[in-house]
């Protein structure tokens, strides 16, 4: 199963680096180059409730990987991504990535997600690196795990993260990720963070609404 | 390029870790005098606001809507508007003009104009105005007092360790929510032990918070926030109107309470429209007055490093204390949560509320260890005690703090914790124990304390609160294990949201319960000799420090 995940995978992204090479379908395809990561993000049409039970899907805010590169920490959109992304597949369950036009609020684009999941398990992941774990059924200013000081979350704990989403997915309850707590994040990072959300808001379009977005990592 | 020595050093220094950013006014990272501020401006027709800072009705927000409808006067709106707002200004500060004078133009003010007055004065002028404006004579000092593990025992040490020292409020909030309760209940019964009288809260969600406050586990209630923008009132579900029934619903019960604001939330959830710091949290007070709520905990507050962070931010936070007391609302100012690395900065902010005195100074100094503060850390903690002693004894300042006795916070420590435990007792909680009794008495903070068995208090907690307990369980219960001293204060306490005198604006209790508001403790200050002053009773006892020593010892 999961070796023919790798190779569709495989697949995917030499067809679409080949259509980028020809420019071909470029107007709703768009590249982040920065960092180490080069991820393609191709933007499909309006999401739709998922059918499969065995997904989690990813909300991202509109400029994720796009006119924003960087979290607050300036880690790199696609290795973030690409961890998050790897924790789910790790546990055997899909990811899906929905790019949320409507609101960049961390909660409200965690249980967008988390409703249009098959699953009914959902990530909200914001442009400055905050992401928490939402379900269907909650209260959205609710959460199944949330962690709001971004700037402690390494990559590893991505990964994690995306980890424990997939095995609520599977209907386990696993051990919350440790959160870590420093009071000396707000003086360090709080107007960087106000800085990068105001950036974000921006690109909200609300005709534009929530799309299916088909994302490939170079290597 | 060679590095010089002088800026490698410099780079080590902790306010190298702070985050400062350039303004960017669009976003409204800006903190006052923004460029898009709307100018002052008030139109009434058929008394009727038909035009407020260059908007017209039919373009009105819900702020503009209820700012205008429920809290400027008509009456006196326009004369005032008329003003020139640099001699608006002069009023304000001058010593010669009383506080009664200034209050009653403080809402012929507009938000846009109020700013702008503001705007012409600078730090020791705004303090010359917070000396002469706040509302209660006397000033005074909260507390935050939480720790990591919610710690019932520890929580109690701490809390009458905190009343001994002086602070007339006290704030608890969790770690996990569900602990609300035994928190609530554990720094009541440990402040009433420190001194009686003391307020008390419990910051948790709206609707608990409420109930807690109706079972009489709580005093007052301040976590009731609201913002400049109407894009972030409705991002938090709520609207003006939803907020004031929620005060109402406090006021019905005789409970006090005040409403949250500060600079920086707007700009901070990404909807500022533009516009400065300054002038959104001005909407905010306007709309807190408009309420009838009688006081803000403002001075930016959870928000602080937004402000802090950009140009004349620290200065936006003491004009928006001042906006408050130029509308009479009590002001329970900031200096709660840590914004820098630097020594320096935090206490230079902190001056600028300690040296003219607020209704609170801080409205949360952390009495526990910062790293057991969970409103994410204060400025100043219980290992800052001597320093904010001495700043008081070097300046004859009252910051709402007395010199103690080692001793004696031991005694007032073990006594409240060994209170709690009758308490959980009667109320059928799990135990505490003898070994915690011991460990939080003489514990510095949570990492001296052992481990709950953090579920068993969650069922204790839920079945307590199924039972329908109330205060009045915990009167009995502490009256029954010989804490009469501890019942009565918790009793008086509970009466008075019957009596209701401290619904009144700026309201706290001495320790024999008589009520000190705006009402009977009114600001007198008119210039020098007047006002509140140190009593010589009070200066003897902030003479006489840990650290000060007595001469006659000294080589003998």
């Amino acid at each position: 199963m999961q070796l023919n995940e790798d190779a569709i995978r495989q697949i995917v992204v030499d067809v679409v680096s080949g259509m980028t090479k020809e420019g071909g379908n470029s107007a709703s395809t768009s590249t982040s180059t920065a960092g180490s990561g080069n991820m393609t993000m191709k933007e499909l049409g309006l999401a739709e409730e998922g059918k499969s039970s065995d997904e989690v899907v990813i909300g991202l805010p509109p400029a994720f990987g796009k006119e924003l590169s960087k979290t607050m920490t300036e880690q790199d959109h696609a290795d973030v991504l690409r961890e998050v992304m790897a924790g789910i597949e790790e546990e055997g369950i899909k990811a899906r990535v929905v790019k949320n036009y409507v609101t960049a609020d961390v909660g409200f684009m965690g249980h967008k997600a988390a409703q249009l999941s098959g699953s009914g398990i959902g990530i909200g992941l914001q442009s400055k690196g905050t992401i928490l774990i939402h379900q269907k059924d909650l209260n959205p200013l609710s959460n199944l795990e949330l962690f709001p000081q971004a700037p402690l979350i390494d990559l590893e704990t991505f990964r994690q993260i995306g980890k424990n989403a997939a095995r609520y997915a599977k209907g386990e309850n696993p051990d919350p990720v440790p959160t870590r707590n420093d009071q000396m994040a707000r003086p360090k990072y709080q107007a960087i963070a106000a800085v990068l959300y105001n950036k974000e808001v921006q690109y909200l379009d609300q005709n534009k609404k929530i799309v299916d977005v088909e994302v490939t990592f170079g290597k | 390029m060679k590095r010089s020595k002088r800026f490698l050093e410099l780079e080590k220094r902790p306010i190298s870790n702070d985050g400062f950013i350039r303004e960017w006014p669009e976003a409204g990272l800006v903190a006052m005098e923004g460029p898009d501020d709307p100018k002052p401006s008030v139109t009434v027709e058929n008394g009727k606001i038909v035009e407020l800072d260059g908007k017209r009705r039919e373009d009105f927000d819900m702020l503009d809507s209820f700012i205008a409808d429920h809290t400027l006067d008509l009456n006196i709106v326009e004369e005032v508007m008329a003003h020139d707002s640099k001699e608006l200004a002069k009023k304000i500060v001058d010593l010669n003009v009383c506080r009664d004078e200034v209050k009653r133009f403080g809402l012929g003010m507009t938000p846009a104009k109020v700013v702008e007055v503001v705007g012409h004065m600078n730090v020791v002028e705004m303090m010359m105005a917070v000396q002469k404006m706040r509302a209660r004579k006397t000033p005074s000092n909260q507390c935050h007092v939480t720790n990591v593990k919610d710690h019932p025992a520890l929580l109690a040490a701490d809390a009458a360790e905190a009343a001994l020292r002086g602070f007339d409020e006290m704030e608890t909030t969790v770690g996990i929510v569900r602990y609300a309760p035994s928190n609530a209940i554990s720094i009541m019964v440990g402040s009433q032990t420190g001194r009686g009288g003391v307020l008390t809260q419990c910051a948790v969600e709206e609707a608990m918070e409420l109930e807690m406050g109706m079972r009489g586990f709580t005093a007052y209630a301040e976590t009731v926030s609201v913002y400049g923008t109407e894009q972030v009132f409705v991002d938090g579900d709520d609207t003006p109107w939803s907020k004031s029934f929620l005060a109402s619903a406090y006021a019905s019960r005789g409970l006090k309470m005040r409403y949250t604001s500060g600079t920086g939330s707007e700009a901070e959830m990404g909807f500022a429209d533009g516009k400065s710091m300054l002038y959104l949290e001005a909407r905010c007070l306007y709309m807190t007055k408009g309420a009838g709520v009688q006081g803000i905990q403002n001075g930016s507050i959870s928000c602080i490093g937004v402000p802090g962070a950009v140009p004349s931010g620290v200065r936006a936070i003491l004009a928006e204390n001042l906006i408050a007391m130029l509308l009479d609302l009590e002001c329970a100012s900031g200096n709660d949560q840590t914004f820098t690395h630097s020594r320096t900065r935090r206490t230079a902010r902190m001056l600028m509320q300690f040296l003219p005195g607020t209704d609170f100074i801080f409205s949360g100094y952390s009495a526990v260890p910062n790293y057991d503060n969970m409103f994410a850390g204060s400025t100043h903690d219980v290992d800052d005690y001597d320093d904010f002693l001495t700043l008081q004894r070097d300046l004859k300042v009252n910051g709402g703090l007395v010199p103690v006795d080692e001793e004696e916070v031991i005694k007032v420590r073990n006594k409240g914790v060994r209170a709690l435990q009758a308490v959980f007792k009667e109320l059928s909680m799990p135990d505490i124990t003898d070994e915690e009794v011991e460990a939080a008495t003489y514990a510095h903070g949570s990492k001296d304390m052992p481990d709950r068995d953090v579920r068993g208090d969650f069922r204790g907690i839920e079945d307590m609160l199924n039972r329908g307990t109330t205060g009045v369980q915990i009167v009995q219960a502490l009256a029954k294990h010989g804490f009469e001293d501890v019942a009565e204060n918790f009793f008086n306490l509970l009466k008075q949201r019957i009596a209701g005198d401290y619904l009144h604006t700026s309201a706290i209790f001495d320790e024999n319960f008589h009520c000190i508001s705006a009402v009977n403790d009114k600001n007198d200050y008119a210039g020098p000799g007047t006002g509140y002053r140190i009593s010589d009773e009070l200066w003897e006892k902030l003479k006489n420090t840990r650290l000060a020593k007595d001469p006659a010892n000294i080589g003998e």
